[in-house]
């Protein structure tokens, strides 16, 4: 497929919760510009997958390699220092204060007076208008506070001030989950163009119908190991739904496992 | 679904809603009460509004950051006794004096600012680095601070601050004492600060939203402090002034004025849930109950009305606070 390095390679990482063991020998990559979904039945694994991915957990053993190189996050803050952020729908926005304002949250535009910093209203609401408008974001008024808008809404606009800060791979832990269908169909789409930016997105999901529109693999986990990874084009619902239950287990998930073996001869 | 336009009215009409009452209660005493309609009465309201004014400053920046303070009307007592023991000439005073005589001014306010932010920091202390509740924090300087004062007085009064000092509660400028214009441009330097840089900003947020704000890498434990520091320093200056105006300090200086405040803040419409409120919305507030007060003064009714009043309103602003919420709901 790509000839250069992946952005993140995960290799044989494996964790465990004193005498239970959460993840087994989990190997995969993904690329840049790539979206990736990640299914699996509830505790199979998956949140602790994501956790150690953005730094909130760190793996008993394995490797992982970010960037080009293997990286040990011990904190959220190291792993969203080099890019790597997990996207909640409410977590990170301050809902009582406007658009341009949790935009910049942290990195206002100030200009100083006399040593007086002071904030560029004019200025951030220019940046926030055309990095929305990039993104095809429509929000009615960027002067509205964060609680007027919708789950969507703002769920586009992390995304998008994550990608404008210079976020490179991006996760998300079931993002439609509390959305309608209009609203899913425009997060898919946004996924989508963000991803078209050429940045990596892992998004966990519990729904079949969401992977197959926007993930170009999905990778499936189940008890903690790495049940099946396949491209999109060639699997089927019915498969996948096999790899999560561990019924009936195909011949792909067979191959899949064998080629993440050759991925690290390492290993 | 309510129109965009009709929405943003609706929305000035309550992030303004304390200027419509202010205006309203000011037209019908001015109707209905004889005398109430004169230039002095009105400058009268904004003298008396210095005190719990300049109090009231803190204690929004720090509800609206999401904690609180009880501290600040013993903090301005404090203050105030430290300032009479130091340059009040007769009672407890020990009539400390300069040359040029003048610099009094500056030597007093900056030690009535120390005193202030010394118990800012006290209180920051406990509740950032020990993560305390706020309240309880606040509460025990409330009553440890009072205690001091009589302490430090032995229960007795400092009278006699010099002239040059003096001279804020004298001179009047378009007929309002020059310290009640100090109280004035306190806030309005505030209301920059809150609303046009990013201190402000962030203080906002993270009464909105502290997690939120802790990943955005705002340094909150830092901003948190900083602003508990600046509301003891601020009720410093409150009792300097009004140190200024009864000319000395008693024990019970400013009994009651906690409460004031406080109705004061919500009134003027700064959410008791954090991440929302304006300065110029609380100095509103301020006069609205120095309104009342000079109304029920001028009716002749007993002070004590007062209090019966100023509970109700506390009782209605927060209703108004919990309306306002659930017709933003509603809006949105």
């Amino acid at each position: 497929m790509t000839t250069e390095a992946p952005l993140l390679r995960l290799e044989n990482i494996s964790r465990s919760f004193g005498a239970i063991q959460a993840l087994r020998d989990i190997s995969f990559d993904i690329g840049r510009g790539e979206v990736v979904a990640l299914l699996g039945d509830n505790g199979a694994g998956k949140s602790t997958l994501v956790k150690m991915i953005s730094g909130g957990l760190e793996p008993s053993s394995g490797r992982i390699i970010y960037d080009g190189a293997e990286r040990h996050f011990t904190s959220p803050a190291d792993g969203k220092a080099a890019g790597i952020e997990t996207v909640y729908q409410d977590l990170s926005l301050c809902t009582n204060v406007d658009v341009v304002a949790n935009f910049f949250m942290g990195r206002e535009i100030v200009k100083k007076y006399l040593g007086i910093p002071v904030l560029q209203e004019k200025a951030m609401e220019a940046v926030v208008a055309k990095a929305l408008a990039d993104a095809g974001t429509k929000i009615p008024s960027l002067r509205t506070n964060v609680e007027h808008l919708s789950g969507g809404q703002r769920q586009a606009i992390e995304l998008n001030r994550f990608v404008h800060w210079g976020g490179k791979l991006v996760l998300l832990d079931e993002p439609f989950a509390a959305l309608g269908v209009e609203q899913t169909r425009r997060g898919l789409d946004l996924i989508r163009r963000i991803a078209d930016q050429g940045i990596g997105v892992i998004f966990i999901t519990h729904i079949m119908s969401q992977a197959f529109q926007v993930a170009d693999r999905m990778v499936v986990i189940r008890q903690g190991k790495v049940a099946g990874d396949v491209r999109r084009e060639d699997t089927t619902a019915d498969e996948i739904v096999q790899l999560i239950t561990g019924e009936a287990l195909g011949g792909r998930a067979r191959n899949a496992d064998r080629e993440n073996g050759q991925a690290q001869p390492a290993a | 679904m309510v129109s965009s336009n009709r929405r943003a009215v609706i929305e000035f009409v309550l992030d303004h809603l304390v200027w419509f009452i202010l205006i309203a209660v000011l037209t019908v005493f001015s109707l209905t009460i004889p005398n109430y309609f004169q230039i002095g009465i009105f400058a009268n309201i904004v003298e008396q509004s210095t005190f719990v004014g300049t109090l009231a400053i803190g204690l929004s920046l720090l509800i609206i950051a999401g904690y609180m303070d009880l501290s600040i009307e013993s903090v301005m007592a404090l203050a105030a006794m430290v300032v009479g023991i130091l340059f009040a000439k007769s009672g407890v005073g020990l009539g400390f004096g300069f040359t040029p005589a003048w610099l009094v001014v500056p030597i007093s306010l900056a030690i009535a600012l120390s005193v202030g932010a010394a118990v800012g920091a006290s209180n920051a202390f406990f509740v950032v680095r020990l993560k305390m509740n706020s309240f309880i924090v606040t509460l025990a300087a409330y009553i440890w601070g009072r205690g001091l004062v009589v302490a430090l007085s032995g229960g007795r009064s400092a009278q006699e601050l010099p002239g040059e000092l003096r001279f804020l509660a004298v001179e009047r400028f378009l007929q309002i004492p020059l310290m009640a214009w100090i109280a004035i441009l306190a806030t309005l330097v505030f209301a920059f600060i809150l609303n046009r840089t990013p201190f402000g900003r962030h203080l906002l947020m993270i009464g909105g939203n502290p997690t939120a704000a802790y990943r955005a890498g705002i340094k909150v434990d830092r901003l948190t402090a900083t602003t508990f520091v600046l509301a003891g320093a601020i009720a410093g200056l409150a009792g300097w002034l009004l140190a200024i105006r009864t000319s000395g300090a008693t024990a019970n200086l400013g009994v009651g004025m906690l409460f004031q405040t406080f109705a004061a803040v919500v009134i003027g419409g700064v959410s008791l849930k954090g991440g929302v409120g304006s300065l110029p919305g609380v100095y509103a507030g301020v006069l609205l109950l120095a309104s009342i007060q000079t109304a029920i003064n001028l009716m002749g009714m007993p002070a004590h009305f007062t209090q019966l009043i100023q509970g109700g309103m506390v009782l209605v602003a927060v209703l108004l606070d919990t309306m306002k919420l659930s017709i933003r709901k509603r809006l949105a």
